[in-house]
């Protein structure tokens, strides 16, 4: 591992150690405007595998790009309105937008849904070396998963195994960097834009789906299960600690088992989902980035009581590594409190031009 | 010996406890606990919970169909039950309660499914002599079926096509990917106040309305596969029944009148029904298929079995379907038939410790291997 310090004389040695060392396939670490990160050539294949191997555990949380400008990102990603309006907006900046990937980057870079996230950093020595390189690299904070985030070199190194360690190849180091928080992530491949993650700058009128409330608009059956999946995602972690309830409410014919079937298709359930009604509850088991837990789909219409509940073996299953779905969820939500299960409430409706919207609430 | 083997038959797959005794193809006793009653009680809203009511009535249902027959636990040759798909919690009761009995009456075990079951539930006879005799000594004699079989699962839980090469050799050609067709017709019910299951209700009020007046979608005429979709039948009526009702409010009635309500019965099964019609003739012009039969709790219907004997009659099919409303719900009788057909290729699991090994699998799907 090689350490270069950044001083007033030697910016452009280092751009050029940077350029050499990311088209050798090599795994940089570099500072940003927001914290530390790791960067390998985003379209090398081998590359990008020594960083999946150094962030250890990913389980479908997308890596992103780092690019100079506009130009750049259009030939990997697909730039909708919305999308332009951000960029215009907040690009350079600490904001990753999410667009349709042009599946052009290594595998492990773009998420599970085809899309993909890309950054331009409001940091001067990045948009140099990335202008010099000519190609995307990833941008993803240095620290491994589930680690802090690292603001200085030593901040992360305290976190690092050996293995790791072993794993970089140069290092950028700058001194300590001002704690700004992780960029804003929003997606803009739905039909209105969403704050997946919300760093220090705040988009106006956007949607955070790490709020208690989020409201979302679909305009088709994939969007709505596009929608799911991103929500899964998100609670993915709360998932493997404790088992999640998705509470579904909406009338009859509004989408409940297309936001089932969203759920089903993110867990990767290789069965048909298909209406709990008849049965009260259908069982699929799932792996998931080699994740093993059981899907349950309930129809709790019929349900109207606490002994009901007990007799469908309901209290039993809610433990970690599952994933309870209930459509008629008000019908027995007053029988479901203090549990250790996480709970996400989703309301669907329709409104008066054909489109559903989802009213989510997280517990 | 040429000696018909008698069986004893469970089914607890979801909200009915059934118990059965087959002699071959012929049903001696079919006793369904039914827990219909019991619903009329609420409404027929809040129908309990299976599990218990199974833990309940499996076994006054055993001694029911003992008395009936005069027969004995001594006279069974071999004990089967439904093991899937259902609903977990009430195949565990029947299961576990079949399972033990044939661990105590060292009889030879037999796991079916319950879609095979519907699939196989037309060819169940009537018993028709008075007197049931301990050990029946001559085989009935049985119609050669003409095989490939195509096979209609029709009802509340399930619309499956499935070929049907001969028995026990099964290839699933077509499903729902949503609702069941039965209970598309059960929710527009829900939807249009006729309480649930509406089904039978829907059946009676299609007759007196017009079939025709409201045009529900096809759905899926795009793809190629034989696979069924209600969900935007569901969608579709919900959409027509707040316009009726904003309209008939703006003219100052209330709610629907009679005609609506059987008008829009008689739409929305005819709706179900052309979906179905409509995949079939797509598997007919594509797969030798040299009979038709439908099983399930939709078979009931009078309008769908003369469409299919129709369909069937064209094609110069024979088409079959259960003798009786009985066989057409979930019940054990069917199970007995599968039952039958499998002792006679062997195929049973004999000795406590294989038994003990069978589990439930709520989502065993017909054509697939028990795990």
């Amino acid at each position: 591992m090689k350490i270069l310090k950044v001083n007033e004389n030697n910016r452009a040695k280092v751009i050029d150690e940077i350029v050499q060392s990311l088209s050798r396939g090599e795994l940089i670490i570099f500072p940003t405007e927001t914290t530390y990160g790791a960067g390998v050539d985003a379209t090398n294949q081998a590359a990008v595998n020594k960083l999946l191997s150094y962030k250890t555990r990913r389980e479908g949380k997308p890596l992103s790009i780092a690019v100079p400008d506009i130009s750049l990102a259009e030939q990997y990603v697909e730039l909708n309105d919305t999308a332009r309006k951000f960029y215009a907006t907040f690009l350079p900046g600490p904001f990753t937008i999410i667009s349709e990937s042009k599946h052009k980057t290594a595998q492990g870079v773009e998420s599970e849904f085809g899309t993909l996230g890309v950054r331009i950093p409001a940091y001067q020595l990045d948009l140099d070396f990335l202008k010099a390189f000519g190609k995307p690299v990833t941008a993803t904070s240095a620290n491994a998963a589930g680690k802090p985030s690292p603001y200085s070199i030593e901040d992360l190194f305290k976190n690092l195994s050996d293995k790791q360690k072993s794993l970089i190849d140069l290092v950028i180091d700058v001194g300590e960097l001002p704690k700004n928080k992780p960029s804003t992530i929003i997606d803009t491949t739905l039909s209105a834009p969403v704050a997946l993650r919300q760093g220090d700058v705040v988009a106006d009128g956007v949607a955070r789906i790490e709020d208690q409330e989020v409201d979302f608009i679909s305009g088709s059956e994939q969007e709505t299960k596009d929608i799911a999946k991103r929500l899964l995602l998100k609670n993915w972690k709360r998932i493997k600690t404790t088992g999640l309830i998705v509470g579904l409410d909406g009338e009859l014919g509004v989408g409940k088992t297309v936001f089932t079937k969203g759920i089903a298709e993110f867990l990767q359930v290789k069965d048909t989902i298909t209406s709990p009604t008849y049965n009260y509850v259908n069982e699929y088991d799932f792996v998931r980035h080699e994740v093993e837990g059981r899907l349950y789909h309930f129809d709790v219409w019929k349900v109207g009581s606490k002994e009901e509940l007990v007799r469908l073996d309901f209290y039993q299953i809610l433990k970690p590594h599952h994933v309870i779905v209930i459509e008629w969820w008000q019908q027995i939500s007053g029988f479901v409190s203090d549990l250790e299960v996480g709970l996400l409430e989703v309301r669907l409706s329709e409104n008066d031009k054909g489109q559903r919207e989802l009213r989510v609430r997280q517990k | 010996m040429n000696e018909v083997k008698t069986i004893l038959a469970f089914d607890t797959s979801c909200d009915d406890t059934s118990v059965s005794l087959v002699r071959g193809e012929t049903i001696l006793v079919n006793v369904i606990a039914s827990q219909v009653e019991l619903h009329k009680k609420f409404g027929g809203v809040f129908p309990t919970v299976a599990k218990q009511a199974h833990l309940e009535n499996i076994e006054p249902s055993l001694l029911l169909a003992l008395k009936r027959t005069g027969l004995t636990l001594e006279d069974v040759d071999a004990v089967a039950v439904t093991v899937g798909p259902g609903l977990a919690p009430s195949l565990e009761i029947g299961l576990t309660f079949a399972k033990n009995l044939a661990k105590k009456l060292k009889k030879p075990f037999i796991a079916v499914n319950h879609i095979e079951g519907h699939l196989l539930s037309p060819l169940a006879k009537r018993q028709t002599r008075k007197i049931i005799e301990a050990k029946a000594s001559k085989k009935t004699h049985q119609k050669k079926v003409k095989f490939p079989v195509l096979g209609l699962v029709i009802s509340g839980g399930h619309s499956d096509f499935v070929l049907i090469k001969n028995f026990g050799e099964y290839v699933r050609l077509g499903f729902t990917i949503d609702d069941a067709a039965g209970e598309c017709l059960d929710k527009i019910g829900r939807m249009i106040g006729l309480g649930y299951p509406a089904g039978p209700v829907i059946e009676e009020f299609a007759k007196l309305g017009d079939a025709k007046k409201y045009e529900f979608p096809l759905p899926m005429t795009e793809s190629r596969d034989y696979n069924l979709s209600f969900s935007g039948m569901k969608t579709f009526a919900r959409n027509l029944i707040s316009k009726i009702e904003q309209e008939a409010q703006e003219q100052g009635k209330i709610g629907l009148d009679k005609q609506t309500i059987y008008d829009l019965c008689a739409s929305a099964q005819y709706g179900v029904f052309r979906h179905i019609m409509h995949k079939l003739d797509k598997i007919l012009a594509k797969e030798n298929i040299k009979e038709i039969w439908l099983g399930g709790g939709v078979a009931a219907n009078q309008t769908l079995r003369k469409l299919l004997r129709f369909k069937a009659n064209q094609h110069g099919l024979v088409f079959k379907a259960p003798y009786s409303k009985k066989l057409c719900a979930d019940n054990a009788a069917m199970i007995g038939v599968v039952a039958a057909k499998k002792l006679e290729r062997g195929e049973v699991i004999i000795g406590p410790r294989a038994i003990a090994k069978v589990d439930r699998q709520p989502r065993w799907h017909v054509g697939e291997e028990l795990k």
